[in-house]
């Protein structure tokens, strides 16, 4: 793939990536299709219930029905919307939540570019989701998809700092904005010297700012079922609403591979004596776990309130992060040069 | 920090534990016997005394009676019996003052239906209702049992 | 040229977190709430006025349904206005009974209000829980009644049905079987940092101002006011058995919390008590007139309902059916404090206090 991306763009070049990019959408939409599942039988099992039992042999094609039921529903635009801002937001939220993975490696061979400033690019392009959460909630005309969106503003540009500061420490210890050679720098053997020991700080600020990107519980406060009904996207039904919704699992997909390749040593294996196991195994392996901890933390804790949010991100989370890029570069200093 | 790490242990432990909710529609959810669900009637015993129908608070009881067919025997037969469903609170009234426990409970709850119309339930679909008949009906208002009350 | 405005919400009729069809307009600054107008009778029957074409024993079914979080409380209290003013013994095993009963019926309330205050501040599981425990407690009273919500149990001068065989056991049971939970929920909820945060300190009044609005129930005794008509003017059976009246100091959200959960584990206390002292024969229905007509006059009772003083107040002129019955309703009465508390609060404190004050709409509109 790497080599397709620096020659001059053909057609032939341009029909083989769209292809790619094709087949690589069908995967993502079947890993969103299973994490709800996924998500809806460990939060039912933490919930004494069985979960989705009923479509398809225990309960499988149920993420299937919901989906073909919003496909099949009305198409329903307020009269007093704006029109424009409307249609075009949940297309907004999906298109960035679909690019930013084109820089996630799976295995050493597996990958789809190879970018030397992929992590910048992730965090770029994230940001922009926000921006399709703010239309959303304002076209809509809604006082509550209002509020949902002016919150889900002040939530992402607060948590995206510190989310972005607590990486720091991780790219001055593998000297890399490459995510490939990030890995690469937390090979050599044992699960220690993966960057989640070395970067426990950055690792707790990383998952909690992460958590509250994807906005979801105990940061859920953008659609705060109990307050804002279902905040910015309150007015959005069929299609457009199953787009947001697309938007944020693809986001879960997405934090849970880029905790992987950034703490968690990507492909690596725990130990020497595992490294027969291919490295795919051991990607989905961790990458599994962080879904489940999202999905874990979801069916255990109260939402956070919006000024708890604020002061949480600004006066611990960012000093902390901030702190943790002064050890590592300390460290480095002292004892690597 | 060690409160949500508790929280987290308990969803944990729950995961695995034993799960408490009933496949319903599939398997059928028995009623204990006491249970007041839709009302049987027995024609045959019903001396058209009309106390379920004044009893009744929500007045969805309408019954008329004819005379005896027998010119042996005094007194009158049932001839309608109505209960409206819609408005039926299924209180356990009728049943409790009825002297000769012509309606009596059974442990059917199910009562959804397509339309409103076949929520007026006749003598005939209430007297063919005859199955999980409630066994102890405790009618304190009978006199049978006691005319202190 | 930069221009604010306040915003109008409407919060309710239909909204995931007003307990029903509730409905509060909110002037909004921002997230700020300016001014809040509690909109009620959404859910209004006219209980009151239907009670007076109706006789006792019709009127029973009727109280299921004004609180139906806690139909037995209601029960009690107009069959125990009815008693009073008619001057009838109750059977000492039907008191018991309804004792047992409403006790039960108090830890099933604050389980209710435990598990939806948690799904208000937006934690699932702790409903989920609360609802397997509760559900205990409705097999209970289904087997007991024959019905899971508007049980229709108690009668004038006793109760409609004697106790099932073995039901008694299954009681006895169950207080350890809850005490072990409370544990549980202690773990999973009332040491969660992000909760504590939520609670503390919102919604805060003093024992003054709770007395001036008349609350009474959790939302009083959180100000430190140790007033519980169980203890301080028994009625049935209350003052034969030991137990506290817990108490907070602060008034806040999180002291409502404590109490309640306390009042759970002192319930639990009595009905161990209830359970052991519990007669092992005796009739169930006392000497009742063939047809209830209370004497000309007028009474007021009110009982300990789980969310605060419940009254009845029935005017006779001697008939089957009531002159004018008029219930005091605690919901009702404790939602009077909720503008005063809301000024100043955001909207997700707003949440949090109106789940704080327990409210049910089916009282509230009666």
């Amino acid at each position: 793939m790497g080599a397709w991306l620096n020659e001059p763009l053909t057609w032939g070049s341009a029909l083989i990536l769209f292809l790619w990019s094709t087949v690589f959408l069908l995967i993502v939409l079947g890993f969103v299709t299973y994490a709800i599942y996924y998500e809806r039988k460990v939060i039912g099992w933490m919930q004494l219930r069985i979960g989705p039992n009923r479509v398809g042999p225990f309960g499988l094609l149920q993420t299937v029905a919901d989906i073909f039921k919003l496909l099949i529903k009305e198409d329903t635009i307020p009269r007093r919307a704006d029109r424009l801002l409307f249609i075009i937001a949940p297309a907004l939220a999906f298109i960035p939540s679909f690019t930013v993975l084109a820089v996630i490696p799976y295995t050493e061979k597996l990958y789809f570019a190879d970018l030397n400033v992929g992590l910048l690019y992730y965090v770029a392009l994230s940001g922009i989701t926000t921006l399709a959460m703010v239309l959303g909630g304002w076209a809509s005309n809604n006082k509550y998809a209002l509020l949902g969106g002016m919150r889900s503003a002040a939530q992402m540009i607060s948590y995206e700092v510190p989310l972005v500061i607590s990486i720091v420490g991780v790219i001055l210890l593998s000297g890399s904005l490459n995510l490939r050679d990030i890995v690469a720098a937390q090979g050599g053997g044992w699960f220690w010297s993966w960057n989640l020991f070395p970067q426990i700080i950055g690792f707790i600020v990383f998952y909690i700012a992460a958590v509250s990107e994807l906005n979801r519980t105990p940061f859920d406060l953008p659609e705060a079922e109990s307050e804002l009904v279902a905040g910015y996207h309150v007015e959005y039904s069929g299609f457009r609403f199953a787009f947001f919704m697309l938007a944020e699992y693809v986001y879960v997909y997405a934090i849970a591979a880029l905790t992987t390749v950034l703490f968690l040593g990507g492909w690596h294996a725990p130990a020497p004596f595992l490294d027969f196991v291919p490295g795919i195994i051991w990607f989905l392996l961790k990458f599994a776990f962080i879904v489940f901890s999202l999905f874990w933390i979801r069916a255990t804790f109260p939402r956070v309130r919006v000024d708890q949010l604020m002061s949480l991100g600004w006066k611990v989370l960012l000093p902390v992060a901030l702190l943790n890029v002064f050890l590592t570069a300390l460290y480095l200093e002292l004892f690597v040069k | 920090m060690n409160g949500l790490l508790q929280g987290l242990g308990v969803t944990l432990k729950a995961l695995t534990a034993p799960k408490v909710t009933t496949s319903y529609p599939d398997e059928p959810f028995l009623m204990p016997d006491r249970f007041r669900g839709i009302q049987n009637f027995i024609p045959d015993l019903c001396i058209v005394c009309n106390q379920c129908a004044r009893i009744c608070p929500t007045d969805c009881i309408t019954l008329t009676g004819k005379p005896n067919p027998d010119p042996e025997k005094k007194g009158k037969v049932i001839d309608t019996f109505d209960i409206n469903f819609e408005i039926c609170i299924l209180c356990d009234l009728c049943t409790e003052v009825c002297p000769t426990e012509a309606i009596v409970m059974t442990n059917h709850f199910e009562l959804a239906v397509y339309s409103r119309d076949e929520l007026y339930k006749d003598a005939e679909w209430l007297t063919d209702n005859n199955t999980l008949v409630r066994k102890d009906n405790n009618n304190i208002g009978a006199p049978a049992k006691g005319g202190a009350k | 040229m930069i221009r604010t405005e306040e915003l109008l919400l409407n919060v309710g009729p239909q909204h995931p977190s007003t307990h029903g069809v509730f409905r509060i307009v909110v002037k909004l600054d921002g997230e700020v709430i300016t001014e809040a107008t509690p909109v009620m009778g959404y859910l209004h029957r006219g209980t009151e006025k239907l009670a007076e074409s109706l006789n006792f024993t019709q009127i029973i079914p009727y109280t299921d349904r004004m609180d139906y979080v806690s139909a037995m409380t209601n029960n009690y209290v107009l069959v125990h206005a009815v008693e009073t003013m008619m001057g009838l013994e109750v059977p000492l095993r039907a008191e018991f009974l309804r004792l047992i009963v409403m006790e039960l019926q108090r830890v099933a309330s604050h389980l209710v209000w435990w598990g939806t205050y948690l799904l208000d501040i937006g934690a699932m599981s702790p409903f989920l829980y609360a609802f397997r425990d509760r559900e205990i407690i409705i097999n209970l009273f289904n087997e007991l009644c024959g019905a899971r919500l508007t049980y229709n149990y108690m009668r004038v001068g006793g109760v409609k049905w004697d106790a099932p065989p073995g039901w008694m056991d299954k009681v006895k049971d169950f207080i350890p079987y809850m005490e072990k939970k409370l544990e549980e929920y202690d773990k999973l909820v009332s040491g969660n940092e992000i909760f504590l945060a939520r609670i503390k300190g919102v919604g805060q009044y003093d024992a003054a101002t709770a007395i001036d609005h008349g609350l009474s129930g959790a939302n009083l005794r959180c100000t430190g006011v140790r007033w519980d008509l169980r203890r301080d003017e028994p009625y049935s059976l209350y003052s034969r058995f030991e137990f506290d009246v817990p108490i907070g100091h602060n008034g806040d959200c999180y002291d409502r919390y404590l109490v309640r959960l306390e009042e759970i584990r002192q319930s639990l206390r009595i009905l161990k008590q209830a359970v052991e002292q519990f007669p092992s024969d005796g009739e169930t229905m006392g000497k009742v007139p063939r047809v209830i007509r209370p004497p000309v006059g007028e009474t007021y009772v009110r009982i300990e309902s789980p969310r605060g003083e419940i009254g009845c107040h029935i005017v006779s002129k001697g008939k089957a059916e009531p002159y004018r019955l008029k219930f005091r309703r605690p919901s009702f009465v404790n939602l009077q404090i909720l503008p005063k508390l809301l000024v100043g609060e955001t909207m997700t404190n707003l949440i949090t206090i109106l789940g704080g004050i327990d409210i049910v709409v089916g009282e509230v509109d009666c």
